[in-house]
């Protein structure tokens, strides 16, 4: 084979840049971070270096951030948030339903509606029912517009809740924070655009926030809670000479990268180091709750000095978008002990407790500083529960993609709305469906995206959240 | 086909190599190769959800009534594709994809009022919309994923006999070299019309072939030898001294941990540590290095205990132990042995993806939903799991391990204990005699007291398996181990035959080996697998699943070739290293055109060589072995707290990091906490098998290169050896120059260019010769470097 081997011949972008830049930093020896990049490169190089650069939506929005609550392993609907009155009314009675959990299932060839095991009340002006299980987000209604119409394509945790975060429920994806980024870049180059706060990794693991093909800068940056959330963050040497060996560092990982046609996978690792920078001094900032008087930590049910649980999550995310990360996701527990009550509903307690005082602290501490007018915030599951069982007194509920319900709070969101309704069981969303693809696509609308223009070209095809599906539900739009 | 009949058929693939029966059987069976696609999977999922919300839902509600069970009306069922494709008296319901043709649709429209459905008497005429949804479900193809109940678990059975993975291997002539790899990949780039990069320069080569054989970066005296070599068979001896190395096992062995879930904790609720699990761990480094074909690899895996009963001490012992595949199986919950169904799972789940590229887990449920696995097939396997005892790794309500399996016969280590318990015995009753004496006031004892005995003669343990009592397990409804179904005798998966446990009195895990390496299957997927390792992506890209929900090999008449090579070769992985890596599509550069990268983005043809990152092992180990610190011996047990102090709870579990400067391969990892490090750099997951690493590049990757204090004594380490080993020069010369052309070669294993040397010099600046902190700087950045991370 004669195919040449020096990559001058080839047809990728020469390194002209690069080596600019390489000269230039080796002469100046010592540049402060940040800065090194756009001291490196100019101009157009600059922007197709930095894919975290802030970029304006497709047209003006309210919403600049989102903070996505995600509870894992399929909240109960029907004990939860859409009140079913004719399901206690008609608890016991035989049903038929072509569902996909019950197919060929030995033992369910005969199934029966389920009551639901706690109260409801209207509460707020808006008059939204919700049960006791969530007491304090009930009090926050009037700021909600919540969705009792979801459905999904997927009975399966996995599947179900890779969709929920890429709109694919088979293959991985761009996560919608990944796309988030992508779209919007992020306003604080010191912070990760992307932070997911979890405890345990949820179904799909690090799939869910998982950039895939859009660059790597887009990333999820998975933050653990704990007493050092982010490992690695205090500089053990002097700032001067960190500088200076960084800028090195950064020019020798040029000239490596513009030997090899701009690489996106090297150009990623390059940026990183940018942000990590940063992030010495942003993080233990950013995550540093003693500045936070008493009555933020109670809004939160926090103790001072506490370090972990949903509250913190909650708070974290707050300080977080403040300093202008792009995209927080919080997602509640992990892959077992969650929200999948197949054994008994009162798992649902505690799972309840742990999040409910927290996700209220978080609406009311965002709207009395005034950031809920920029601030998007969604709660969701990837799937309801079973308004029947295969005896009406099975303590639990199975998988139920045909309907649950999700919400909506703070900028260009409507309040204290309902949207949609499933049948009088809870059984399917028959009124104004919402789809995992329509909310995608609003959320995306929220931002100031058209859901179908924001693509990105892989594999010789232009991908997008929402594929080839998804309807922007206006009936919540403000 | 009854499973005894189909056994008597089937290509006992390693047993033979290839010759003329099993070719001609071969021959025979290509016709059936790719004679199927899955129909129970849309493409699209928006077709199978459109089919899920809007047709099934009609077909049940309005045309169930009479076209369903046992006597559908006019001998037509819609229950499932199979069904309605056959038709009724009047011939087949549905063309899919042609509305017009299809005599449903006429029926539904009313386009002869006499045939109208649903009949008056049956209901009203099919609403507009609901005549609309079925006309867009045919002309789209009628996608429907209710398959006829002659079906195993999630496929038809006609389908599951013909999947492409269980054929017989389609490969006739497994003869040539490293050419008929590249024809076979050459004619599917032509195809494509990609232009093929060129090949990689020798030092590039060099990298490649020894980061991916040993983990490890080349020397720079190795890479001196290897540039300087004029001999045309170089390459050939390279693979060959690299394959010999002891660093081989450390590489690959780390390779098959990935996929076989290996931990060194229990990972229940108090995650204990399992400090007898490491013998398991070396037992497959050993096995690598010692190219031990792959059908005793596996038998001794599942069978080891059984295969070497009989034989010397050693031997067996090393059968004991190889059983630790089975036995570190993670375990659930607060009391593991409530929680065992879910331990049962992730062995089954794990055999499955590990020796066959099959899903069998989910079907401890409920009948695999794409895959020919049913529930039947599961507890058949729970069966033989159940019928073997497993190391008890000990847990909060159940106390401390249990049940490992001494490597010493009872013969041996009665015969050491015994002189002990003399001993012992003899102390005890002279000291209590004189106890005895001194009560009745008599004086001093004459008599000097015995000796004490001494330390209790200990065995080295395995964390292993054994046989247990033989039984068989019924199936637990919906996975509920409370609700019990019928009892399902020991047996091996329906779709490869069913043969049932063949002696009463075994568990057998000794069939259940021969059974999984009779398939061709097997073959298939470890050299899938090892191509992976080579090329970073498999010629099946998913190499866990080798079912309908993975993806289809790129290249098959290239897999099966392989295949039948391995066999041939009897199962040995070393020949096939030789093979892969002596190809032109081994040795071609990283470098490609925009058109090629654009054209095939995944480089699923290999038209060019995939640079990719080092793994976690790979890094941490190169950052030791160019600091000088690397210890290149085997690990063996971890310093774990005596097993007489445990104390684990689930709100105090086990947690510990211990440090190391061993190979990667001999951290220890825990399950509930990753270890911090690869957690960082995309380590394997302890808890469940890990086919591939994937490559994140994230900002706590570059904070652990900015202030990770194992980062920085490596820096400062590799900055005291510059300082060693490049003194000032007596004669003047530049210090600086010298001690950056050798952190290059020792680092990158290159002479670094001028204008590098300019830009790093400024960097230590006038820094003093012995002033070991200001030349670490050099180092972090060198060590941090894309080009140290990367292998081309």
């Amino acid at each position: 084979m004669t195919a040449p081997t020096d990559h001058a011949a080839w047809a990728c972008q020469p390194a002209a840049v690069a080596r600019r830049g390489f000269l230039r930093s080796s002469v100046a020896g010592s540049l402060l971070m940040p800065g090194i990049l756009s001291q490196l490169l100019e101009g157009e190089a600059a922007a197709a270096v930095d894919p975290l650069a802030v970029k304006p939506p497709h047209f003006p929005a309210k919403a600049k951030r989102i903070i996505f609550l995600f509870m894992t392993g399929g909240v109960s609907h029907v004990d939860t948030f859409d009140p079913k009155p004719a399901l206690t009314r008609d608890h016991g009675k035989e049903i038929k339903a072509d569902h996909p959990e019950i197919k060929d299932r030995p033992g369910y060839e005969h199934i029966f509606l389920k009551r639901p095991q706690w109260e409801f009340a209207p509460h707020g002006q808006c008059g939204t029912e919700v049960s006791t299980l969530f007491p304090h987000v009930a009090e926050c209604v009037d700021e909600i517009a919540l969705i009792r119409s979801m459905h999904t394509s997927h009975s399966n945790h996995y599947n179900a809740t890779l969709g929920m975060h890429t709109g694919s429920f088979a293959f991985s994806r761009p996560s919608i924070g990944s796309w988030m980024s992508y779209g919007l870049g992020t306003h604080n180059a010191n912070l990760p655009g992307f932070v997911v706060i979890a405890p345990q990794q949820t179904y799909a693991g690090t799939q869910v926030y998982a950039s895939d093909f859009l660059p790597g800068a887009h990333q999820g940056t998975l933050v653990v809670p704990g007493e050092t959330p982010v490992a690695n963050v205090a500089p053990r040497i002097p700032s001067p000479q960190q500088s200076r060996e960084l800028a090195a560092l950064t020019a020798l990982n040029r000239r490596h990268l513009g030997d090899r046609c701009g690489d996106p996978l090297l150009e990623t690792r390059l940026q990183s180091f940018e942000t990590a920078f940063g992030m010495q001094m942003a993080v233990p900032e950013a995550f540093d709750l003693g500045r936070e008087d008493e009555t933020t930590l109670s809004l939160y049910g926090l103790k001072r000095g506490q370090t972990s649980g949903f509250g913190w999550q909650c708070l974290v995310a707050r300080r977080l978008v403040e300093r202008g990360v792009r995209f927080v996701e919080l997602i509640d527990t992990g892959s077992s002990n969650n929200w999948d009550a197949h054994g008994d509903m009162q798992t649902h307690v505690p799972l309840a407790k742990n999040v409910d005082q927290p996700i209220a602290g978080l609406l009311r501490d965002l709207k009395r500083r005034g950031m809920l007018d920029d601030t998007l915030v969604v709660w969701t599951t990837e799937f309801g529960r079973t308004p029947f069982n295969n005896t009406a007194d099975a303590p639990g509920r199975e998988h139920h993609p045909w309907a649950f319900s999700s919400w909506l709070a703070g900028a260009g969101v409507k309040k204290g709305i309902v949207h949609g309704a499933t049948d009088e069981h809870g059984l399917r969303a028959v009124e104004q469906p919402v789809h995992v693809h329509d909310l995608h696509a609003t959320i995306l609308h929220l931002m100031g995206f058209d859901h179908e223009q924001l693509t990105f070209r892989h594999a010789g095809r232009d991908y997008r959240l929402t594929d080839v599906h998804g309807q922007v539900v206006r009936e919540v739009l403000a | 086909m009854s499973g005894q009949r189909r056994a008597a058929t089937l290509l006992r693939c390693w047993g033979c190599v290839l010759g003329l029966p099993c070719v001609a059987f071969v021959m025979l069976a290509v016709a059936s190769l790719h004679a199927s696609t899955p129909s129970a999977v849309a493409a699209d999922p928006s077709v199978e959800a459109f089919f899920e919300k809007e047709v099934r839902p009609l077909l049940v509600s309005r045309c169930f009534e009479c076209h369903a069970g046992e006597k559908a009306g006019g001998g037509l069922s819609l229950e499932t594709r199979d069904a309605w494709a056959a038709g009724g008296e009047s011939g087949p319901a549905i063309v899919p994809g042609d509305a017009e043709a299809s005599l449903l649709m006429a029926a539904v429209r009313g386009d002869d009022p006499a045939w109208r459905m649903p009949p008056e008497d049956a209901g009203p005429p099919l609403s507009a919309d609901e005549v609309a949804v079925l006309t867009r479900w045919v002309a789209g193809g009628a996608f429907d994923p209710r398959v006829a109940t002659a079906s195993i678990g999630g496929m038809s059975e006609a389908e599951a006999r013909s999947w492409w993975a269980f054929a017989p291997l389609a490969a006739t002539d497994i003869s040539g070299g490293p050419e008929r790899i590249d024809a076979l990949l050459d004619a599917r780039i032509a195809e494509a019309g990609l232009p093929v990069s060129g090949p990689a320069d020798d030092r590039v080569f060099l990298r490649r072939a020894t980061y991916d054989l040993t983990g490890l970066p080349p020397t720079a005296d190795e890479l001196e030898a290897y540039v300087a070599d004029p001999s045309s068979d170089k390459t050939q001896r390279l693979i060959d001294r690299l394959l010999a190395s002891p660093d081989y096992g450390v590489r690959y062995g780390r390779h098959w941990l990935d996929v076989v879930r290996y931990a060194d904790t229990a990972g229940e609720n108090t995650d204990r540590p399992l400090p007898h699990a490491w013998r398991y761990r070396n037992w497959v480094i050993d096995a690598f290095n010692a190219d031990m074909p792959y059908d005793e690899f596996v038998r001794l895996q599942l069978a080891g205990d059984l295969m070497r009963t009989g034989e010397p001490r050693e031997r067996l012992n090393e059968g004991i132990v190889a059983t630790g595949y089975l036995a570190i199986a993670r375990r659930f919950g607060h009391d593991i042995q409530k929680d065992r169904h879910l331990t049962y799972e992730d062995v089954i789940d794990n055999l499955g993806k590990t020796y066959l590229g099959l899903t069998i887990g989910c079907a401890r449920c409920h009948d695999h939903k794409y895959d020919p696995v049913s529930s039947e097939d599961y507890y058949a396997l729970c069966g033989i799991l159940e019928s073997t005892r497993f190391a008890f790794p000990g847990c909060e309500p159940q106390g401390q391990p249990r049940d490992l399996v001494p490597l010493a016969s009872a013969e041996e280590i009665a015969a050491a204990r015994e002189p002990w318990e003399r001993r012992r015995a003899a102390y005890e009753a002279a000291v209590a005699a004189r106890a005895a004496a001194a009560e009745a006031g008599a004086g001093e004892p004459a008599e000097p007291l015995p000796p004490e005995p001494g330390p209790e003669p200990t065995f080295p343990l395995a964390y292993a398996v054994a046989e247990a009592e033989p039984t068989d397990v019924a199936i637990q409804l919906r996975g509920d181990p409370e609700q019990l179904g019928e009892v399902v005798p020991r047996r091996w998966l329906d779709v490869f035959g069913g043969d049932t446990v063949a002696a009463e009195a075994s568990s057998g895990r000794a069939e259940l080996a021969e059974w999984i390496l009779a398939e061709p299957l097997a073959a298939r997927v470890i050299v899938n697998r090892v191509w992976q390792w080579h090329f970073g992506r498999g010629l099946v890209a998913t190499a866990n699943d080798f079912g309908s929900r993975g993806e289809a090999p790129s290249h098959p008449e290239l897999l099966d070739w392989l295949a039948a090579r391995f066999l041939a070769e009897g199962g040995r992985l070393k020949p096939m290293h030789r093979l892969i890596m002596q190809t032109q599509a081994y040795r071609r550069s990283s470098l490609a055109s925009t058109v090629a990268v654009e054209a095939d983005p995944d480089n699923r043809l290999l038209a060019r060589f995939a640079r990719r990152r080092l793994s976690a092992e790979e890094l941490r180990d190169s950052l030791l072995a160019v600091s000088g610190r690397l210890n290149r011996s085997a690990g063996e047990a971890h310093p774990f707290p005596p097993e007489s102090t445990w104390t684990f709870t689930q709100h105090g579990p086990f947690e510990a990091v211990y440090p190391t400067t061993l190979r990667s391969a001999y951290v220890m990892r825990p399950r509930q906490r990753q270890h911090p490090f690869f957690a960082i750099f995309d380590g394997a997951d302890p808890n469940a098998s890990t086919p591939r690493r994937e490559t994140t590049t994230v900002p706590t990757q570059a904070l652990y290169f900015l202030n990770d204090p194992f980062f920085h004594e490596q820096a400062e380490a590799l900055a005291s050896r510059l300082i060693a080993e490049c003194p000032a020069p007596p004669g003047g010369g530049s210090l600086a120059a010298g001690r950056i052309q050798h952190a290059f070669s020792l680092a990158l294993q290159r002479a670094a260019a001028e204008e590098e040397i300019e830009l790093l010099g400024g960097l230590v600046g006038e820094a003093a010769a012995e002033d070991a902190a200001a030349w670490a700087g050099l180092a972090r950045v060198l060590l941090a470097s894309s080009e140290f991370l990367h292998v081309d």
